[in-house]
């Protein structure tokens, strides 16, 4: 070892589904400087050490999306993820497949669900036929417009963000985070002529799903930043239909319940998100909670000032015309 | 030290327990709160999403209020602190600054950007100091293995929340040390504990829970600890759904982050409102008090 490089240790998930009974993770020691990205190192490892080492790369410049893999747990690019931070921080360096994905081999996974999801938002700009573009304007946006999805292009598609969602770790009924900001693309576009349609059939297949944990916009190495344009697609959900979804009527529900008093009052959310029926349902672990916590069935007091909030609300957020 | 005490609703109301807590660590460490019965709700992520604009206009008037008064605002949960900052980071695009100031300027509010918001975990790692806090420890919580909780909005988006590194904290495992217990790292304790969904899919709320409960209870900690009044209903009032999730028994207790702090400054648990936790805190006391007579 010369002054210049440490000493890192590299634990790496290996798995072959079908001959291996179980996972198991292999200790790879390398001499090598700080800064050398943690893709450099395995396919030295592969090169010097280990020919059978599975990994999916290509480009090493953090623009293919290829080598997306778990680094002491974090959703990264290991090609551009240096090893002296995680060796100093965690001693070593863990290495293992994407979440949420079928590993088909070590460090190589079955990205058919992420895809998946990827084609069912229609990923293609829908025109109507009985409206063309004018001759020669086809394709020109102002800088405004433009503006609107500046960020959502940049993604490649890598799946860190898949990676790391918890939703879709939980249910399968979350299409995750890349999918959503790329739904996101097409509603904004001003050429696509499908933006109610899209925003209707995203809202009962998992928009609602979302935690606003923001774990996505963390992964995601290209700054898409997907939970901020989930969001967006919410707030546009709305507006295009109202409370149709639990997840819509809840955002509306809290919209409309501090007009009250300024405060949440917890119950009559509730019964604005659940109706009388969720709520009955839930009566059992009501009541076990109330036991120890009565304020929940409490109204709470009215806030100083709260004809300040009400104007604020007039101002901003005035109620649908007729006929809207 | 004085700050603009800024409660939000849960700590006012199911969570009274983090109220309480918060006042007494306060006045043993020396932080006065001011308080402002004109503060509102900060939408808490949903009117956000409901309507973006008028949310940061509801935060804008908070921030104002203590802005009048030339006070930081203090924070104990995690979703005040980021639709705080999040409204002040919104406020830096003149777009959203002009419609949000048309709003509030009929109403004499003027909102200039000037107040700081803080979180208790930052004012006590940071302001206070970790040898001051330390100082102040009566009852050292030795024996205690406590994982912390740190959740999501404490820590991203990390560009906009300005904290720590949001992949790799450690202000809440260096705040746990210095009163003496052990933290227990895991996974999950950057993850999200589901509560935005409760009321959406709770089976898949639950699941999530579940599943940071679970990775903290695997990693050996005696009790958890959360610097959020809703990831404490997630992961508190709503642990036995998250146990029927994962199927497995968790029986993990979760604090709030100032009733950690206060146990091992000297108050009792039911100055600290413990006995107002759905999953009882006994277990995880009694490790501190085998481990002072041990």
């Amino acid at each position: 070892m010369t002054a210049d490089t440490i000493s890192a240790a590299f634990d790496v998930y290996r798995f072959r589904p079908g001959k291996d009974t179980a996972p198991r993770y292999q200790r790879y020691t390398l001499d090598l400087a700080p800064h050398t990205p943690v893709l450099t190192a395995l396919l030295r490892i592969r090169a010097e050490v280990d020919p059978t080492l599975a990994l999916r790369y290509s480009c090493r410049s953090a623009i293919c999306g290829s080598c997306a893999m778990q680094i002491n747990s974090k959703s990264r690019l290991a090609c551009e993820t240096h090893i002296g931070p995680e060796v100093e921080r965690h001693g070593r360096v863990v290495v293992e497949p994407m979440r949420n994905q079928p590993v088909l081999r070590d460090l190589v996974v079955n990205q058919r669900p992420f895809w998946n999801e990827y084609d069912k938002i229609e990923p293609h700009l829908k025109l109507d036929p009985r409206r063309p573009m004018p001759e020669g304007k086809a394709t020109s946006m102002s800088p405004a417009q433009v503006e609107r999805f500046k960020e959502t292009p940049r993604c490649i598609a890598c799946a860190a963000c898949y990676s790391a969602c918890p939703a879709v770790e939980a249910d399968p009924a979350f299409p995750g985070p890349m999918a959503l900001a790329k739904l996101y693309r097409f509603v904004v576009d001003p050429r696509d002529t499908a933006t109610e349609e899209r925003l209707v059939r995203i809202q009962p297949n998992g928009l609602w799903l979302c935690l606003r944990c923001h774990l996505c916009t963390e992964a995601c190495p290209k700054d898409v930043r997907p939970s901020e344009r989930i969001r967006d697609l919410k707030e546009m959900a709305i507006a295009v239909q109202g409370g149709t979804e639990l997840g819509s009527r809840h955002a509306i529900g809290f919209k409309e319940n501090l007009k009250g008093q300024g405060l949440l009052n917890e119950m009559k959310l509730v019964r604005a998100t659940s109706g009388f029926t969720g709520m009955a349902g839930e009566l059992g672990q009501g009541i076990r909670i109330w036991r120890k916590k009565p304020e929940i069935l409490r109204r709470p007091r009215t806030i100083e000032g709260m004809d300040e909030v009400e104007k604020i609300y007039e101002a901003l957020d005035p109620p649908p015309k007729e006929g809207s | 030290m004085k700050l603009a005490y800024y409660p939000g609703c849960v700590a006012q109301e199911s969570g009274k327990e983090l109220d309480m807590a918060t006042r007494w660590v306060c006045r043993a460490l020396g932080i006065e709160l001011v308080e402002f019965p004109n503060f509102s709700c900060c939408g808490s992520g949903f009117v956000d999403e409901a309507n973006e604009v008028l949310n940061i206009a509801i935060n804008a008037r908070n921030l104002a209020i203590a802005e009048r008064a030339g006070l930081d605002v203090l924070t104990i949960c995690s979703t005040c602190q980021g639709m705080l900052t999040l409204a002040k980071v919104r406020m830096q695009d003149p777009a959203v600054k002009a419609r949000v100031d048309a709003a509030l300027r009929p109403l004499g509010i003027e909102y200039r950007g000037t107040a700081n918001v803080k979180h208790l975990l930052r004012v006590l790692t940071e302001d206070i100091g970790l040898p001051a806090v330390k100082a102040k420890v009566r009852r050292p919580l030795q024996g205690m293995k406590v994982g912390a909780f740190y959740g999501c909005h404490l820590l991203r988006p990390a560009d906009e929340m300005g904290s720590e590194s949001a992949e790799e904290p450690h202000a809440f495992e260096d705040l746990l040390a210095a009163v003496g217990a052990t933290p227990v790292e895991y996974r999950g304790r950057v993850m999200c504990c589901g509560f935005p969904i409760q009321f959406v899919k709770p089976s898949t709320a639950s699941a999530i829970a579940g599943r940071q409960i679970l990775d903290a209870k695997s990693h050996g900690a005696d009790a958890m600890a959360t610097p959020c009044p809703l990831c404490h209903l997630s992961l508190d009032a709503y642990q036995n759904k998250a146990a029927k999730e994962v199927q497995k028994p968790l029986d993990v207790p979760i604090f709030h982050l100032p009733q950690v702090v206060g146990l091992a400054l000297g108050a009792s648990p039911e100055e600290l409102g413990l006995p107002r936790h759905l999953v009882p805190t006994d277990a995880a006391l009694a490790k501190i008090r085998t481990a002072a007579s041990a």
